[in-house]
């Protein structure tokens, strides 16, 4: 494994260097190495930027303000840009997926935590606990025991919230749960607007609105500093001596496959499934991956542009470094030089098909504007990105018949192999 | 599903018990067989019997009338409901027609808004595609017909004439995965390999694309329509059982093991003395249940039962991945399910 750090300038050069495939054999042991050195990057950079948000959060907690809250909010956003292209590195990889729920589950009920409006409903037949509201309440039953929560602790969050009474909606940790605390409900439905939670709802004294500001304060903390811990163990999972990364040097045919598999499941089930096709059916900006901040269109393209990373090798950093080396793309040109271009061909309309919604959600049409009933610009737009996912899936497959890492054995995590676990 | 490579122990174990030889058929064998006797006959028959349910509530909205044809479109809709991507991935078709599991109560949520407001699409159920998914389809006219809260609507009710609408948009979108499946998909899948097919380069990832299909229909059955209910023992969810409402909730599970069985069969075109041995198993545990929509999972000795049934599921999911996977030489691709 070599490690290919180059300056920003270098990263000019890239363009014209020829691909690695036409230097001679390409190695897998270097493929896999550039996979996990995008990784270690990834997951740095989304440490160091959930770092920065828990100094905005820090300073919005000890001095309350507009400035302060937005501030934050502006931390948040820039702490997903390399978070979301992290996301390729779940569903090939055990430890990232057995981890992943406790900094990315979604979609939540948000009563669950705090305050929300009447229209939110109370408890469900599936949920129980979807109005208890923590911040309001220093003390509760849940599943038939009492518990204390007179202080809020990244434990309390983490082992008695988080997925309380077995029901996954149920998230009380991660960024979704910071989102909700810094901007609170969206109640402008499929129209534009965000959550408008006020900054005062962290204010002291008689400023507080909504009540109990000191126990949402410690609320936002807790949440946020179990997100830079969370973050601090995965960065480490992908270092040099790393059990992601070891596991996946183990054995280089499983390590190529679960390259393939991540981006294969990523793309497929849950971006064009799931996050994407599934809110434009239903018409419910609800079903945003990131409804509160209607940030959505952001955490979109960069899952899919973490995609683009892995299987071209390359990956731009949050401070302009670049990390580049042997790619899959490489080892399936080899291969198949035809099922290499066509794949490249899909990753990248995919990623024209993302930004063209970027483009329009930041020039003023909205996602949850798109999710509208009967509003066919935005359902054209949802579904040209869904369908470029669907067709460059099927190029993945063909990867994997031309690598022929059909028929090897793959020890995936527990949502993998043993999908009744995911309902326990 | 999840891309789940087979691990060469399991080819060899396979290999050993049955005697097969691991040397792929050529694939093209059953595909004919599949695509008519199967697929073909199989959409032909959810169109018809959605199109009697949609004339029989045009005549008579209400539900003493309307339910013996929506469980026969039902039964209908088991014989393709494994089939989830092409026609019956088009435009949401898949979702629309069984939008469940329904964890945060969109249905409800969806139908209630419609009624409140007397939303006038049910003057139009021709643009009826437009409304969300959740108001659409097998369940949310289960919600109608079954639920108490809305079943006792009178004829010419506001319900009514929605009744109407959902069974005329069901219909419609039967008719054009019928048609889709005859005029596009049947046609790109046996033209596979040849110049201009961008679908399918090959008989292999026709062949693939069915047995993906195969697995991730056994793994819906068990976990989703089998595992949802059961829950974990100490927090049982018979509320979350699939159709609780018409209590079809054990009846979907033996038709799909019968649906399932017959695509196993169709699509190997060798003997699966394994698999079917191992869906007969199967079978034979859920049609001795009696329990139709799993409310024994919060019982100690109905859950056993049910727990039973889930594992025979699974070892007939094993069988054919073993036995038919090996035979025609491919591995399960993405599927739907893939994901959270």
């Amino acid at each position: 494994m070599t490690r290919k750090i180059y300056a920003a300038a270098t990263a000019i050069a890239i363009a014209t260097t020829p691909a690695f495939a036409a230097e001679g054999a390409v190695d897998k042991a270097d493929v896999l190495g550039t996979y996990a050195d995008i990784a270690a990057a990834a997951y740095g950079d989304s440490l160091s930027t959930a770092q920065a948000l828990q100094v905005a959060v820090g300073r919005l907690i000890a001095a309350p303000s507009p400035e302060a809250l937005e501030a934050a909010k502006a931390a948040w956003k820039s702490a997903r840009v390399p978070y979301q292209q992290s996301e390729v590195f779940r569903f090939g990889n055990p430890i990232v997926d057995d981890w992943e729920g406790k900094v990315n589950a979604w979609p939540l009920d948000e009563g669950l935590i705090d305050y929300v409006d009447a229209s939110y409903g109370g408890s469900t037949d599936e949920n129980q606990y979807a109005v208890l509201n923590v911040i309001a309440n220093p003390t509760f039953t849940l599943s038939g025991e009492e518990v204390d929560a007179s202080e809020i602790t990244p434990d309390l969050l983490e082992n008695t919230l988080q997925e309380a009474d077995g029901v996954e909606s149920n998230v009380a940790t991660g960024y979704h749960a910071i989102e909700f605390m810094l901007w609170g409900q969206d109640l402008h439905g499929t129209d534009k607007g965000a959550g408008e939670r006020p900054w005062t709802d962290y204010a002291k004294g008689d400023d507080c609105t909504n009540a109990n500001c000191d126990r949402r304060g410690a609320y936002l903390k807790a949440a946020t500093d179990l997100l830079v811990s969370d973050l601090e163990y995965m960065a480490a999972q992908w270092g040099d001596t790393g059990a992601a990364r070891q596991t996946l040097l183990e054995d280089q045919d499983a390590g190529v496959a679960a390259i393939l598999t991540g981006m294969g499941s990523l793309s497929y089930g849950e971006q064009a499934g799931e996050r994407m096709k599934l809110g434009v059916l239903l018409n419910d900006p609800e079903e945003e991956h990131d409804c509160f901040s209607d940030n959505t269109y952001n955490s979109h393209f960069y899952d899919g542009l973490g995609m683009h990373n892995v299987y071209n090798g390359q990956y731009v950093g949050v401070d302009g470094r670049v990390i580049w080396g042997a790619s899959v793309s490489d080892l399936v040109a080899a291969a198949d030089p035809e099922v290499d271009a066509t794949l490249k061909a899909d990753l990248d309309a995919t990623m024209f098909k993302l930004l063209a919604i970027k483009v329009a959600a930041e020039g003023g049409f909205s996602y949850d504007m798109m999710l509208a009933r009967g509003n066919k610009e935005g359902e054209a737009l949802i579904m040209g990105a869904v369908d470029a996912l669907v067709t460059q899936t099927r190029g993945i497959e063909r990867a994997v018949s031309a690598l022929s890492l059909d028929d090897i054995g793959f020890e995936g995590s527990d949502s993998l192999d043993n999908p009744d676990a995911v309902f326990q | 599903m999840r891309l789940s490579f087979l691990s060469p122990r399991t080819l060899t174990a396979a290999a050993l018990s049955v005697g097969v030889t691991c040397a792929a058929l050529p694939a093209s064998a059953g595909l004919n067989q599949v695509i008519e006797l199967h697929i073909l006959q199989g959409t032909e028959d959810f169109a018809a019997a959605t199109r009697a349910l949609s004339d029989a509530a045009a005549a008579d909205c209400q539900p003493a009338a309307v339910q013996g044809p929506y469980n026969a479109a039902f039964d209908a809709w088991m014989e393709i409901s494994h089939l989830r991507f092409g026609p019956l991935e088009k435009d949401g078709r898949i979702n629309a027609i069984a939008f469940w599991p329904d964890a945060k109560g969109f249905i409800g949520r969806s139908l209630g808004g419609l009624i409140a407001e007397e939303d006038p699409i049910v003057q139009h159920p021709q643009d009826f595609s437009s409304v969300s998914v959740a108001a659409r389809g097998l369940f949310a006219l289960e919600m109608l017909l079954y639920d108490p809260q809305y079943s006792g609507y009178a004829a010419d009710s506001y319900t009514c004439h929605l009744v109407q609408a959902v069974s005329f948009d069901l219909a419609r979108m039967a008719d054009g995965i019928d048609a889709d499946w005859r005029d596009e998909q049947a046609p790109a899948m046996r033209s596979a390999g040849q110049p201009g097919n961008t679908t399918y380069l090959s008989d292999d990832e026709v062949t693939q694309a069915l047995y993906t299909a195969l697995l991730a229909g056994l793994e819906f059955t068990e976990d989703q329509r089998v595992g949802r209910p059961l829950g974990t023992f100490d927090r049982p969810r018979a509320t979350r059982a699939e159709a609780r409402r018409s209590g079809r909730s054990l009846r979907n599970v033996v038709l799909s093991l019968q649906a399932l069985r017959d695509f196993s069969e169709a699509l190997a075109d060798v003997q699966i003395p394994v698999t079917e041995a191992a869906f007969d198993t199967a079978l034979e545990q859920a049609e001795g249940l009696n329990d139709p929509v799993f409310a024994g999972v919060d019982d100690p000795t109905g859950r056993l039962k049910i727990e039973i049934l889930q594992q025979r599921i699974q070892a007939a999911r094993r069988a054919v991945e073993g036995e038919i996977g090996a035979a025609l030489g491919v591995t399960a691709g993405f599927n739907s399910a893939d994901g959270d």
